[in-house]
């Protein structure tokens, strides 16, 4: 019976590069999938190559992620799908070419999948932001990023036509898996429990390690054996069964607690968990420990039909943020730092700082679970006044650190200061992202095949 | 009975999309599942992030895997795109609920104990 394998190559963006290289080679698997997005990635990248003309369109680790694995992927067979095309794939692909050929690599076959970067074309598209309602069209000017989460049909098409590579746009993360399962077993895109099942495995391999010990550790409550050489996860698929596991001889685990740990991850409704190729019904997987490092998942016919739409993230520029610490510690250090948030309140005002939003917290106190926080003692040893603000245009949030940065002299006995050494700005441009939902036969993809020559 | 806190019944985790943020509760063992299904509400999740949550909290029920998820409508301040928020994915929000309090029968085991135990 056909046993497919894949391995998670990466989770994230700057995720371990070792993982794909130790993949490669102990892993035995088929194929290996790289996931290189968050949701900010796109429109981050948009304003870097703003900011900067000589930045590339593509995730700049591309090469770097490549170059260790690329010949061994050719010759073992192990076909590749990465996301990392982000705002143009073509680029990408003509990039793996020259890298294949310096490699003396001269039959590499890569496959570039287009269409989900609308840039301000989706002003014209007549549709509105989920979050507030709004016509796109009346944000027409402040369009930085606009992409689409696209399916896996792209993936398929590549690997049909023999692709070694799949390099793609966005597409939901987790279909960079579901791509390869469904060119292996034939799996028509009308066949919705076959599809969410393919998706479900995506899901839960989408983020690396997170579902083979890491974010998960609790020292006391939940240990991880070895977590500073957590093991990449691999998939293990035939046509009636999935299983998790992980690289041999590496650190964490895969337990029942860290699958259902990862299966809820960054889910809503988790009978309606919507993707591009189906709806996934998640209240219908269960997990069972086959043995060491092994769960098996059951999905009990898990998939709807897919919507007639498509999730759009817009990046919208929004102004600038600034972001300032200031440090005390020993006796009275919280009273000093109350002191010195009067202080830079009114230095605000001498400065007429123009904010939308000032943010002032005690790192080490209140600064994560902010509001939320239980109350704190009453004298703490150490306290980090944080300051962070966001104005509308850059004059404005520069204005923040010209008055932080004199605090060392002008500002309480036992002031001390972060990051100082730092030349230039810290001052950050904001492109805020928001959503909308596209007819899907508006944003057809686009498949192109790119060769080594001789 | 006995009043305990969530964590040593359950393990969290939690996630974002945009300006929400998910957090899972998940039974260690399935048969406590009822219980943390009853004392785990929305009130009571509100109890704890209610000051940061500037929208609906919602509940799912996962029973297949003894699981929980709560979503916390715009508890990011405008998500980590453009939030001023120190810890910008919320990443770290699930430890909170862990600190619920929950009453349990006197012989309920819990979590700590059996891991000094050896027993996990």
């Amino acid at each position: 019976m056909k046993n497919i394998k894949l391995g998670c190559g990466s989770a994230w963006a700057r995720d371990r590069f070792e993982h794909a290289v130790e993949l490669v080679k102990h892993g035995n698997i088929d194929y290996l999938c790289f996931d290189s997005m968050s949701e900010v990635t796109m429109s981050a990248a948009q304003v870097a190559m703003m900011e900067n003309a000589s930045t590339v369109p593509y995730d700049p680790y591309l090469v770097e992620r490549m170059r260790p694995i690329l010949s061994d992927c050719k010759r073992k067979g192990i076909r590749i799908i990465t996301n990392q095309g982000w705002l143009d794939p073509v680029a990408a692909a003509e990039r793996l070419i020259s890298l294949a050929q310096e490699l003396g690599i001269n039959d590499l076959k890569v496959a570039a999948v287009s269409g989900g970067v609308l840039h301000q074309a989706v002003a014209d598209m007549d549709i509105n932001f989920i979050e507030t309602g709004e016509p796109i069209a009346h944000a027409r000017d402040r369009i930085a990023s606009a992409e689409t989460y696209m399916g896996a049909e792209g993936i398929v098409q590549g690997l049909a036509q023999g692709a070694d590579v799949v390099i793609t746009t966005r597409v939901a993360d987790a279909c960079v898996y579901l791509g390869p399962l469904v060119h292996e077993f034939g799996w028509s895109f009308d066949d919705h429990h076959a599809i969410a099942r393919g998706m479900i495995i995506g899901h839960l391999m989408e983020c690396g390690t997170q579902i083979t010990g890491g974010y998960f550790a609790d020292p006391g409550y939940k240990d991880v054996p070895d977590l500073a050489n957590v093991g990449a996860p691999i998939a293990e698929v035939t046509e009636s069964s999935s299983l998790i596991t992980k690289l041999p001889e590496t650190g964490g685990l895969v337990t029942e607690a860290t699958c259902k740990e990862q299966l809820i991850y960054e889910v809503q409704d988790p009978s309606a968990y919507m993707c591009p190729d189906c709806i996934a019904d998640l209240t219908r997987v269960s997990f069972r420990q086959a043995g060491k490092d092994r769960v098996e998942v059951i999905i009990n016919e898990a998939g709807r039909p897919k919507t007639d739409s498509l999730k759009v993230l817009i990046g919208l520029t929004e102004g600038y943020t600034a972001e300032e610490m200031v440090l005390f510690a020993g006796p009275g250090a919280l009273a000093r730092a109350d002191l010195t948030k009067d202080i830079l309140r009114e230095r605000f005002k001498k400065v007429d700082l123009k904010a939308e939003e000032i943010r002032m917290d005690y790192v080490g106190m209140n600064a994560v679970h902010r509001e939320s926080t239980p109350a704190p003692p009453d004298d703490p040893y150490e306290v980090v006044l944080r300051i962070a603000v966001r104005t509308s245009t850059r004059a404005e949030a520069e204005k923040l650190r010209k008055e932080v940065d004199p605090l060392a002299v002008n500002g309480t006995y036992g002031t001390g200061k972060w990051a100082t050494m730092s030349p230039g700005s810290r001052v950050q441009p904001v492109v805020g992202l928001s959503s909308a939902l596209i007819p899907r036969q508006k944003v057809p993809f686009i498949m192109t095949l790119h060769t080594t020559t001789n | 009975m006995k009043t305990i806190a969530l964590r040593e019944l359950a393990h969290s985790r939690s996630g974002e999309k945009g300006n929400h943020s998910n957090i899972s509760v998940i039974a260690y063992d399935p048969a406590l599942f009822p219980l943390i299904k009853d004392q785990v509400t929305i009130e009571a999740v509100r109890g704890l992030y209610g000051p940061i949550t500037k929208g609906a909290i919602h509940r799912y029920e996962l029973p297949a895997i003894g699981a929980l998820n709560f979503v916390l409508e715009n508890v990011l301040e405008g998500g980590r795109s453009r939030t001023l928020v120190f810890e910008e994915s919320g990443k770290a929000l699930s430890s909170l609920i862990l600190t619920l309090r929950v009453t349990v029968p006197q012989s309920t085991p819990e979590r700590s104990q059996a891991h000094n135990k050896g027993i996990l």
